[in-house]
């Protein structure tokens, strides 16, 4: 352990840890544009210099490994007339657009100019124009006015996701984020560039004027694209911003997704598909009414032919949903899966087009709990030989011709494939209407929160479960 | 004061450039000398009691700064800071055209005193001259034995490898130019690291400039003592000063150290031009600030003297200004370089040396603004030693000097619309 002190308030970093990584592990803020935890120091933002006792001038702190006995001053007059000057720079051809700025309320640059530097532009000069909608790629855009340079969105598409999709070309004030030629346009993890950039220079199109942050509010989920199980924050409408005239809807809605920190399962980081989680909970086609063959009615009467038909029954079967929670697979497996043969099922195939899998986060397995499943109830997939006549399928994606002649009792959140109707079709919820937990790939649990209420004609797995 | 010469030592003829003048002239008999009869640490010790300190700008001590170098590294490189860039500094350029086997010389013995096998000269792109020379030098000096393996036969071997620059002043700076040679856009780095512990493909490289690596054969012939006779105390030897601007004789000169600047203005470069008054002194490339004929009085030609009186030796590029030069119009003409060869990475210098430029242009144009000569001041502070490399620094030295120096230059400029002299920078013969 290394002892040093900024402020005079004592602080301990470990071998190898520079100031500025201590600083913030200890709640010290020392403000930062272009250091990452994730991606390679490049100081060039210059914020975040701290004067050391004993040493002339100023230094980054980002840069400067932590040694026995330093004293640093992070606040105090120099330094943060240090910090406003470097504000001024940076916002000199900044166009100061936040109003209309997608990233204002979350914005690093309006934070810190409003804790350091506070009073306007002593230039008289005109603004520098450049373009405002350069395409990076077909979902992000690049302010290239509001970009102060940090750098961060090269060190992420060469370090991490490693498309090489940026760089930075021509020098002096003309320098500018270009996409490279010989860099993959494709990059699963592009978005995660808008997230990380500290200003508001990339902008996510799908969220672009959609909403002001404060607005919103961030609900803890999981991923269930894949059986990483990413941490996600699904971004709902706050309770007191709730619209009450302008279509209600979008109080129901999902405004973004973003990567939430978690280092044991995705770092910081969240693939393309991830961030388009927001799509599949607003405009999946929701199966809604129950239906006995095809056609709706009440619940209680879907229930009883559940009932008959299970009473008539001579070998049943189940095919048990890998995006049930764990809570609702414990449930299953005492209330139910003793008197039926129970399969697992797969309710996501990967996509046409899309990455299979890749190092970084992207598994080939794209259902969130198959790991759960296959340790209740082995690894099995439905076998149509085997005579069954009839089966309970918990989950979406199955095609009731594989299935034989048996009848069927599907548990659906979406409507099923066009085609045979089910004997019974019971609407369940999805894992957005209810908390849970998921267990991922290597056996890490990783817990949702409930982020909308369910709709009423749509039941909770569980409960149907109960009234079998 | 004795007149010894370093490189001044001969007349330039057709081939004097060439190996066989050079060996007449005693080349390579101070590399067979160290070679044969030295130990490494021999060679350093010399090259310490000569004192010498380096050519390229800051004269920071030569022998400290291999010294620096990390211990017990598998692989050390050296490096030939070549990138000649500075305004005002052409000497490199000489020894270039004219001598360049005393570089490889002095390239060799430095490899051979710190145990590098491989050397790089990273030459400014615009020599063309220069760089057919130089590569002309190499290829004679690897057919007479003296590069590649075993060199005179000995177990000593060296490979020199040149690279071209791309025409950016900023891979004149140390680190800039080590992310160059590696093929990387030229970034300056992040210090620490510095280059003696982590440099050129993250090995421990020495950086030395040209003129201070082509002092090193007249060292190892003549002795560190009798280099360090030369010149004043703690600024040993001769140095090559490249005068240029309102003088009638502009060129380079060798002179040792401690000599009188008026000398070298008055005696050697004939003058100034037009028999005019002088005006002003930038003594050392344009970075460094700038001395009014007052300051320059008693000023000697070594890096003390010139830091006492505020300004810096530098590269040793002496410009001269001359009575009735527009400063205003000076000035502009250096934030207009720098704002050019900014290198965009870090925040202070790229948007701070297009301000200043913006400025200075707007108060040339008739346009300034009160307020605009504290809003400089203010940008100049900004820079200095908040910017990743010296550029930042650099570009604000000028641009703070000529207003503290000239501030009613400017406030007429600002006042008027128009320079209180008659706006040229041309002297009128």
């Amino acid at each position: 352990m290394i002892e040093f002190t900024i402020d005079d308030k004592r602080i301990e970093a470990e071998p190898g840890e520079t100031v500025l990584q201590a600083a913030l592990r200890n709640g010290i803020e020392i403000p930062h544009f272009c250091y990452h935890p994730c991606l390679s120091i490049a100081g060039n933002c210059r914020i975040c210099m701290v004067r050391v006792k004993g040493r002339p001038g100023f230094h980054p702190s980002c840069n400067m490994a932590a040694t026995p006995g330093m004293e640093i001053e992070n606040d105090c007059a120099d330094v943060t007339a240090v910090r406003k000057s470097i504000l001024e720079f940076a916002t000199l051809n900044h166009p100061a657009d936040c109003p209309l700025c997608d990233k204002a309320g979350e914005c690093r640059l309006q934070d810190y100019n409003f804790k350091f530097n506070g009073s306007p532009s002593p230039s008289v000069e005109p603004k520098r124009h450049q373009s405002k909608f350069y395409q990076i790629n077909s979902r992000i855009i690049l302010d290239r006015e509001r970009c102060i340079l940090c750098s961060r969105c090269v060190r992420f598409t060469n370090e991490i996701s490693g498309s090489g999709l940026l760089g930075i070309v021509e020098r002096g004030s003309h320098s500018r984020v270009e996409r490279l030629e010989q860099g993959g346009v494709e990059d699963a993890y592009s978005d995660n560039i808008v997230e990380i950039c500290p200003v508001g220079a990339l902008l996510s199109r799908d969220f672009l004027y959609k909403s002001r942050v404060w607005y919103l509010e961030p609900v803890a989920s999981v991923c269930p694209r894949c059986s990483r199980g990413c941490s996600v924050n699904v971004w709902r409408r706050q309770k007191n911003w709730q619209l009450r005239a302008l279509g209600k809807e979008k109080n129901l809605m999902a405004y973004r997704i973003s990567a939430r920190q978690n280092p044991e399962i995705n770092g910081p980081w969240l693939c393309s598909k991830g961030f388009d989680l927001h799509k599949l909970i607003n405009d999946a086609p929701r199966a809604l009414t129950p239906m006995v063959q095809g056609v709706p009615c009440s619940l209680d009467d879907a229930i009883a032919t559940v009932q008959h038909l299970i009473l008539d029954t001579k070998k049943p079967a189940a095919v048990v949903s890998a995006w049930a929670s764990n809570e609702e697979l414990a449930v299953f497996k005492s209330a139910v899966s003793s008197w039926l043969t129970v399969y697992s099922g797969a309710d996501q195939e990967p996509e046409v087009g899309e990455v299979v899998e890749d190092q970084l986060l992207i598994k080939a397995d794209k259902n969130p709990n198959r790991y759960s499943v296959e340790a209740l109830f082995g690894k099995n997939s439905f076998d149509a030989e085997a005579g069954h006549d009839l089966v309970l399928v918990w989950g979406d994606n199955i095609d009731y011709a594989t299935l034989g002649s048996a009848k069927v009792i599907h548990l659906a959140t979406l409507q099923p494939k066009a085609g045979r109707a089910a004997d019974v079709l019971i609407p369940i919820s999805t894992m957005f209407e209810r908390t849970g937990s998921y267990t991922n790939f290597e056996g890490k649990v990783n817990r949702f929160e409930q982020v909308f209420e369910k709709p009423e004609s749509v039941q909770h797995a569980v409960d149907v479960f109960g009234r079998l | 004061m004795t007149c010894e010469r370093v490189f001044f030592t001969f007349e330039i003829t057709e081939d004097s450039h060439l190996l066989p003048a050079y060996r007449k002239r005693g080349g390579y008999e101070a590399l067979e000398k160290a070679i044969r009869g030295m130990q490494p640490a021999e060679v350093q010790a010399e090259v310490a009691a000569s004192g010498m300190r380096g050519r390229g700008g800051a004269g920071f001590p030569t022998a400290t700064k291999w010294s620096f170098l990390a211990k017990g590294a598998p692989v050390y490189y050296l490096c030939c800071n070549a990138d000649e860039g500075e305004p005002g500094t052409f000497k490199d350029r000489w020894i270039f055209e004219h001598s360049p086997h005393l570089l490889v010389e002095g390239i060799l013995l430095a490899s051979y005193a710190l145990g590098v096998r491989h050397s790089f000269i990273y030459i400014r792109g615009e020599f063309d001259l220069s760089y057919r020379r130089l590569m002309n030098a190499l290829q004679e000096a690897r057919e007479a034995g003296l590069i590649g393996q075993s060199i005179l036969g000995s177990e000593f071997s060296c490979e020199i490898i040149v690279q071209q620059g791309a025409g950016a002043y900023v891979c004149g700076e140390e680190s800039s130019m080590l992310s160059s040679i590696e093929g990387f856009k030229g970034y300056p780095r992040n210090k620490p690291p510095f280059p003696a512990v982590k440099g050129l493909y993250q090995a421990p490289t020495v950086i030395n400039n040209v003129e201070t690596l082509s002092t090193l054969p007249w060292i190892l012939r003549n002795g560190g003592a009798a280099y360090a006779k030369i010149g004043s105390e703690k600024n040993t030897g001769t140095r090559l000063f490249g005068i240029s601007g309102h003088v009638v004789r502009p060129g380079l000169y060798e002179q040792p150290t401690g000599y009188r600047l008026k000398d070298l203005i008055y005696q050697d470069a004939g003058g100034i031009a037009g028999g005019k008054a002088l005006k002003a002194v930038i003594p050392g490339g344009s970075s460094t600030p700038i001395l009014t004929a007052e300051e320059i009085e008693n000023i000697t030609l070594d890096i003390d003297s010139v830091a006492k009186a505020g300004s810096m030796l530098g590269s040793g590029g002496v410009i001269v200004i001359a009575e009735g030069t527009c400063m205003v119009r000076l000035l502009q003409v250096l934030t207009r370089f720098y704002a050019h060869e900014s290198c965009g990475q870090c925040i202070p210098c790229r948007e701070g040396t297009a301000w200043m430029d913006r400025i200075v242009k707007r108060i040339l144009a008739g346009k300034g603004v009160a307020g605009d000569l504290e809003r400089l001041e203010g940008i100049t502070v900004g820079i200095t030693g908040n910017t990743i490399c010296a550029l930042g620094a650099a570009a604000s030295m000028p641009v703070a000097s000529f207003l503290k120096k000239f501030k009613h230059e400017f406030a007429y400029f600002i006042e008027h619309g128009r320079s209180l002299n008659d706006g040229r920078l041309e002297v009128q013969l």
